[in-house]
This record gives C-alpha cells, structure tokens and sequence, in this order.
C-alpha cells in the first residue's frame, strides 16, 4: 500500500513513534513518560520487522512442508534482542520512579522542578 | 510545554518522511534486506549450524555477541534495580492538593476475584508446559530460549499476583537464587570460552560435520541457561519492584 | 483480505496508542497499553514473525503491564496537571 509515493506500513510505524515521542516530551507525570518511550521503542521494532517482511513470505523456519520465500530472520532476531533491552529499561526507570516517590512524595516533573 | 512538543514532534514527523521516501518498498523480494547477508543465512543456514529455526540461528550462532551483551543487559538491569534502596520506608505525606485522593485509591485494595483465581490456577501447568515445549521445539517451531523465558516469567509473575509474592518466592530454590539470576551471563561465557578453545573464534561454534553433536551441545544449553536465566530475572524484578511499601 | 487486515490493525494501533496517550488515569492507561501490545503482536504473527509475537505478548503485554500497575500502586494513581 503506498500514498504519494510513501509506504504506508512506514508511515504508521512514524505516527506511532510520534505519539510515544509527544508523550515523552509534553506530559509530566514520569510514568506517562515511560509508557511514551515504550510506545516509541515498539514503533521502531515494528519498522524493523516491517522492513524484513516480504510478500508471500513464510516465517523463517526451514522444515518440511515448508518453502521459500521465507522473510528474513536478521530483523526478528534484531527485535527480540530489542524487546529484551525494553523491559530492562523499563524496569529500571520504573525502580528509580518508585524511589523518586519515596524522596519526593511526587512524580510530576513540574511539581519535582519547584522541589528547593 | 505542549506547544514545544508539537513542533518537536512535527520536525521529527517531517524528518522520518523524507527518510522512508528513499527507501526501498517493503516486501520486495529483490530489496537489500533479503539480498546480502539475510539470503545466505537463508541459504547456508540449517548446514551451518543445523538449526531449522533460522531466528534462532542468527540469535545464537551467527549474532552471538549481540545475545551475549543482551543477557548482560537484562542482568545489569536487575542488579540495578536491585541496588536501589527498595523503597521499604514509608512515603513521605504526599504534597500537593490531590494527595488525599491518591492516599484512598491506595487503601482501597480490591480482594482477588475467584475467577482470577481459578483461571490462573488452571491455566498455569498449560502455560509452563507451552513455555517447555517452545523452548524443546525452538529448532523447528517458532521458541527458544528469549521465548519461552518470557513466557515463564510472565507465568511466575502471574502467580505471584495472584497467590501473593511469598508462594511465587518459594519457585525459585533461595540457595541457588543468586547462581539463577547470574545463569545466562555466566553459561554465556562459558560456552564462549569452549567455543574459543575448539574453533579459535571467541563465541565459534564448531562447523566440521564431526562436531555436530557437540555444536548441538552448545546450542542447548546456551538455550536451557537463556530460558532459565531470563525467567528467573523477570520474576526477580517483578519481587524487587513489588517490594512492601 | 491481507490488506484489509492491515490497514484495521493499523488503525486499531494508532488508536490505541492515542487513547494510551490522552489517558488521565494510569491505570488505564496501562491496560490499554496492554491493548495495544495485543494487536502488535497480532500483526507480526501475521507479517512472518511467531519468534516476535510470542516475546512481545509475553513481555509487552505482559510483564510490562504488570511492572507498571505495580509502580502506579506504590506512586499515585491519576496524573495531574
């Protein structure tokens, strides 16, 4: 599917980055953020993925009853490295937004900014 | 604040534009994805590293480091997470008019309903012996070791909320706990090291049609120690963040 | 047929990541990023890539999840501001 000459697979992955990167700049509540750059980083395995499709495409596993083509197993192996690194992420950013609490009694970057 | 973000938002938009106009269109059976190193993995694949499950090949054999370095991350993870003095201390009092409205969301807990109950009771042998089988038939379905320890720990995680942190904590035998969450790093390094003594390469699996059992060898227990490892820190990071306040 | 199935799942992930976004309640906006991991993995089982999707439902919708509710239920429930 194209419009104007642009894949459209693409450009829903570039909308979903867009959310994710508004929610990571404009709200202030830090959990939002986190969800934000969760939102972001699936758009980009979403991408990935997209981009190592292929039409008619089998998943990469070679046994009987099976044929080319095959799509390429470089972006699968890519993303699960990458969901891996995610929740990683995730569970960090979340342990020190707990911690913030704790110290701060907010999470809200507005209010924490007037912390003395 | 908003504004800003919209601007920011619109550059980046406009940028991501201008990048996907060049590229190829996806799905294209002659693109640069499916032409240089992808076709021969396709190609040489299964003689290679006689996996048929060719993410799994790349994932372990062909990709090696990037595995290595990712379950070095999901442990720097919990050992991060862990570091931190888990918030034990009471909260301070909330600041900030909404405060209070916070305060009684929190006290009122809803008990576990029998449904959940059951449901995850029932569901939970299906759910292990689903992550088992992906991780024993990873070579010629769709599993291996990243798959069937997210499954594990999604299940171990499971019946901690249901069944209460304590009963998921006696899933893990406390002497071995440490051992388990350092398994995939460490088994990691050791079939480097095997791989380095047999064929030179650090990480290199032996390709001669001799060493075929040994190679498979490697493979399964690089598989056992991602699916065990990983499952291990997941559950560990849901205990560390579940931590009483 | 396959187009079809796309151009919905991609709308429903569009939407569901906005309604992610304008969510006020954190709690909701949780289960609907769960949603949204749903349908993710959806597609990719659909675009060749079982290894993915199995992950993805597994940790994205959820561990995932699970790790934020237990943040939200530790901070604050709504978001202000």
């Amino acid at each position: 599917m194209t419009l104007l000459g642009l894949d459209l697979d693409y450009v829903a992955c570039i909308v979903l980055f867009c959310v994710g990167l508004y929610m990571l700049v404009a709200k202030s509540n830090l959990i939002k953020k986190v969800l934000g750059l969760n939102v972001m980083e699936t758009a980009v395995f979403a991408f990935i993925v997209t981009s190592g499709m292929i039409d008619g495409g089998q998943e990469p596993i070679v046994v009987a009853g099976s044929a080319p083509p095959y799509t390429s197993p470089i972006p699968h192996a890519m993303v699960l490295t990458g969901i891996v690194v995610a929740v990683s992420v995730t569970a960090v950013a979340l342990a020190l937004i707990a911690q913030i609490h704790a110290h701060y009694g907010t999470i809200e970057v507005d209010e924490l900014k007037e912390l003395p | 604040m908003r504004t800003f973000a919209l601007a920011l938002v619109l550059v980046v938009a406009a940028t991501m534009v201008i990048g996907i106009a060049g590229l190829p269109p996806h799905g294209d059976p002659d693109g640069p994805v499916h032409t240089h190193v992808g076709a021969r993995y396709l190609e040489q694949g299964v003689a290679e590293t006689g996996l048929r499950n060719l993410v799994t090949a790349v994932l372990l054999v062909y990709r090696g480091f990037d595995t290595f370095l990712e379950v070095v991350v999901i442990f720097t993870a919990l050992v991060a997470v862990l570091a931190l003095p888990s918030a034990t201390r009471q909260p301070p009092p909330p600041r900030g008019e909404g405060a209070a409205a916070s305060r009684r969301e929190a006290d009122d807990a809803v008990p576990v309903s029998p449904v959940v109950f059951l449901v995850v009771r029932l569901l939970a042998p299906f759910i292990a012996v689903f992550a088992l089988a992906s991780l024993y038939r990873g070579h010629v379905t769709p599993g291996g070791g990243f798959q069937s320890a997210a499954i594990i720990g999604a299940m171990m995680i499971a019946l901690g909320l249901v069944f209460g942190r304590e009963h998921a904590a006696r899933l893990v035998p406390h002497g071995a706990k440490a051992w388990l969450q350092a398994l995939g790093p460490l088994v990691f390094a050791a079939v480097a090291f095997v791989g380095w003594r047999l064929t030179g390469a650090f990480l290199g699996f032996p390709a001669d049609e001799a060493a075929y059992a040994l190679r498979e060898a490697m493979v399964v227990v690089l598989e056992v120690a991602i699916a065990v490892g990983g499952a291990v820190i997941l559950a560990q990071l849901f205990m560390a963040l579940d931590a009483p306040s | 047929m396959s187009v079809v199935f796309d151009a919905v799942m991609l709308l429903l992930l569009i939407a569901t990541a906005i309604t992610v976004a304008r969510a006020r309640d954190l709690v909701a906006a949780v289960v609907k990023f769960g949603l949204y991991s749903l349908v993710l993995c959806l597609v990719w089982q659909h675009r060749g890539a079982p290894d993915v999707a199995i992950t993805e439902a597994a940790v994205g919708a959820g561990v995932t999840s699970v790790l934020f509710l237990l943040t939200i239920a530790k901070t604050a429930r709504s978001e202000r501001g």
